[in-house]
């Protein structure tokens, strides 16, 4: 069942900003040490998978209702090729946190210095955030960043509308769903349960084609902040302001290595002996 | 040289950061009823307290909570810290946040270790109590312990110290069969989300005596900016993972959505039997979240876990190493599921799958007519 999305509203939507994060693409080899740690400089980037949806989220609320996306990263220079990506899918504007020594920030770190860029760039109604990244798994920057700004949440939203000013979120819970009603300004972490991205319109290729040849014209929509022009303590951000620390990564001991492979047989064959060698038939209606 | 950097090591002075070495476990409940992943949290809580030699405490918000508290004490709770209020009956960020946030400012010395599950409602409470108190937050973790830590970082030279008491945290990590160790010795509490399904609960002791606290409830305007309008509990059974006998999950092998269908043919051949994806599977979009088994997913314990087109990466086996059979079904014999399933068939699953189900068809109606047969005679 997906809520009914009403267009008549009451709803004065201006401005929606969507948090996104480029992350080493962990389906290609390129980057992957034999030790199974990540070359970052080495791996092929992309925009994290679950941001996606929440591109598609605040897409979907500007078409709706109105108001204007501007999509947030925090990373290296070369953090703006999914901020191009957000571009040429819809968003109005850039903004992208550049600044050594963000260096090894851990979420509190991290959540600090996003909120310091939000908060530079003035009012908003909803902020949007994937569910979580698959480079740090921990869902934790969307609820810290609500916890800096005194921000309601609504996480692992799968669907919402907007009425009478109010976001009436659904989020995913075991074993089912509940539905949420929150005043704005308000921030949604959204599930992957959410709608896919659409696909790029293709005014948005067009238009960031031609700004990749005007460096000029470029840099109106990515706009390019370092710490000091936010206002952030550079002692909360990086390593010095993250309290936690990676201390060790140990390889997991290879398990069991008992498993009995059946291979190159014909495949009634390969089944039957399965099937043979294991209690599996008990459980067959 | 490894003199000398021995002598170093002796230099490091060791660092105590103020704690009362209590160990907390925020508890969920749901009407009443003690979630297990809170009781799998004392009986990790329990070990860690005992190594600290601190106490180990619930907090527990709620309604109705007597049975509740009982049931904690039994399970290794020293203390239970109750919040028992109709207007904490259901979880709600806001309200939730602010009873505990006021709790914990008002001990003297912060608790050593904060734990919660790494569940929704875990997830979604536990970064927010984290950035209030600025505090080191580990999500999701496998594995806890407690332990010494010398931090030489001369990049930081602040933290420079021995640490005695750290909180372990571990987790698997970003990148296939590593787990990382993440401390956050520097301010207390330590937090940290566990995964459901993992830590065993104690065996209940109802003769067990602990201390009951009552927390008090002071909401503010603000915190009633959200309400919560429906709670919907979905009996959905191709989706029950937590319960079922027998998983058939699929992964990015299939190539397709449509893929699904073939697995959810497998799984109908069974009689308690539930589907299951990989986040691959899930992230493309071919077989909704519900279904993701897996670090991000649930973590299942199934009689039988068939992985097709599952590459077995470790972030999937977290979820379902576990299982009591594991059967794997894949093309590529290196894939790293084949390391630590029990029974594998290397091959195109679009063959395999389709005589799998066909020989549990004739199989099973084989089986009934031998029952009847000794019926008769």
């Amino acid at each position: 069942m997906i809520l009914e999305i009403s267009r008549i509203t009451m709803a004065n939507i201006e401005n929606i900003f969507v948090l996104i994060k480029q992350v080493p693409d962990q389906s290609a080899k390129a980057g992957i040490n034999p030790d199974g740690t990540i070359d970052r400089a080495k791996a092929k980037r992309m925009l994290n998978p679950f941001d996606r949806f929440a591109l598609q989220a605040a897409l979907h609320t500007k078409k709706t209702y109105g108001g204007k996306v501007t999509a947030i990263s925090m990373g290296p220079p070369a953090a703006t090729e999914i901020l191009l990506e957000a571009l040429e899918n819809g968003v109005d504007s850039t903004c992208l946190l550049s600044d050594k020594r963000l260096a090894a920030s851990d979420t509190l770190a991290t959540a600090y210095a996003l909120h310091k860029v939000i908060q530079s760039l003035g009012k908003f109604d909803l902020i949007f955030c994937g569910l979580q990244t698959t480079d740090g798994d921990t869902a934790q920057v969307g609820p810290q960043i609500a916890e800096r700004l005194g921000l309601p949440q609504t996480t692992y939203c799968e669907d919402f509308k907007i009425e009478n000013g109010k976001v009436i979120a659904r989020r995913v819970v075991e074993g089912g769903h509940e539905t949420v009603k929150m005043e704005l300004p308000a921030l949604i972490t959204v599930a992957n349960s959410y709608h896919p991205l659409e696909y790029k319109s293709l005014r948005g290729a067009r238009m960031v084609q031609n700004l990749v040849r005007n460096k000029t014209e470029l840099d109106k929509y990515i706009k390019t902040v370092t710490l000091d022009d936010v206002g952030a303590d550079p002692v909360k951000c990086g390593l010095k302001g993250s309290p936690t620390i990676v201390a060790r990564t140990d390889k997991v001991s290879e398990l069991g290595g008992s498993c009995i492979i059946k291979q190159g047989l014909p495949v009634e064959q390969m089944v039957a002996e399965v099937i043979g060698g294991t209690n599996i038939l008990e459980f067959v209606r | 040289m490894y003199k000398k950097m021995a002598e170093e090591q002796e230099k490091l002075k060791e660092i105590i950061t103020p704690s009362n070495k209590e160990v907390i476990v925020i508890c969920e409940q749901n009407k009443g009823e003690v979630k297990p992943v809170a009781l799998e949290l004392l009986g990790a809580g329990r070990d860690l307290a005992n190594k600290l030699g601190g106490k180990l405490s619930c907090i527990l918000l709620g309604s109705k909570l007597d049975e509740a508290i009982k049931k904690l004490i039994a399970y290794g709770a020293d203390n239970v810290y109750v919040a028992d209020n109709p207007i904490l009956e259901n979880y709600q960020t806001l309200p939730y946040r602010r009873v505990i946030v006021e709790f914990l400012e008002s001990f003297p010395l912060p608790p050593h270790i904060v734990l919660l599950g790494s569940t929704t409602t875990g997830r979604d409470i536990a970064p927010r109590i984290a950035a209030h108190f600025e505090t080191g937050l580990t999500a999701d973790c496998t594995e806890l312990d407690i332990g010494p830590y010398e931090h030489t970082n001369k990049m930081d030279p602040d933290k420079v110290g021995l640490y005695p008491g750290c909180l372990y945290a571990i987790r698997p990590s970003f990148g296939e069969s590593l787990k990382a160790r993440i401390l956050g010795p520097w301010k207390n509490p330590q937090m940290a989300t566990v995964r459901p399904g993992i830590m065993l609960p104690l065996p209940p002791d109802y003769i067990r005596k602990g201390e009951v606290k009552t927390i008090s409830v002071n909401l503010k305007p603000e915190d009633y900016r959200t309400e919560l309008i429906e709670i919907v509990h979905e009996i959905n059974k191709s989706v029950n993972l937590t319960e079922a006998d027998v998983i058939v999950s699929g992964g990015f092998g299939l190539g397709k959505a449509d893929g699904f269908d073939l697995i959810k043919e497998l799984a109908a051949c069974f009689e308690n039997s539930a589907v299951g994806a990989s986040r691959k599977a899930v992230d493309i979009g071919w077989i909704s979240y519900q279904h993701q088994v897996g670090q991000t997913g649930k973590t299942v314990r199934p009689k039988v876990y068939i992985a097709c087109g599952i590459a077995g990466a470790i972030q999937h086996r977290v979820g379902m190493s576990k299982s009591g059979l594991i059967i794997a079904i894949n093309k590529d014999p290196d894939a790293p599921i084949f390391k630590f399933a029990h029974h594998g068939i290397v091959g195109d699953l679009y063959h395999i799958i389709p005589e799998l189900i066909k020989q549990f068809k004739s199989k099973s109606s084989g089986e009934k007519e031998e029952k009847s047969l000794v019926k008769q005679g």
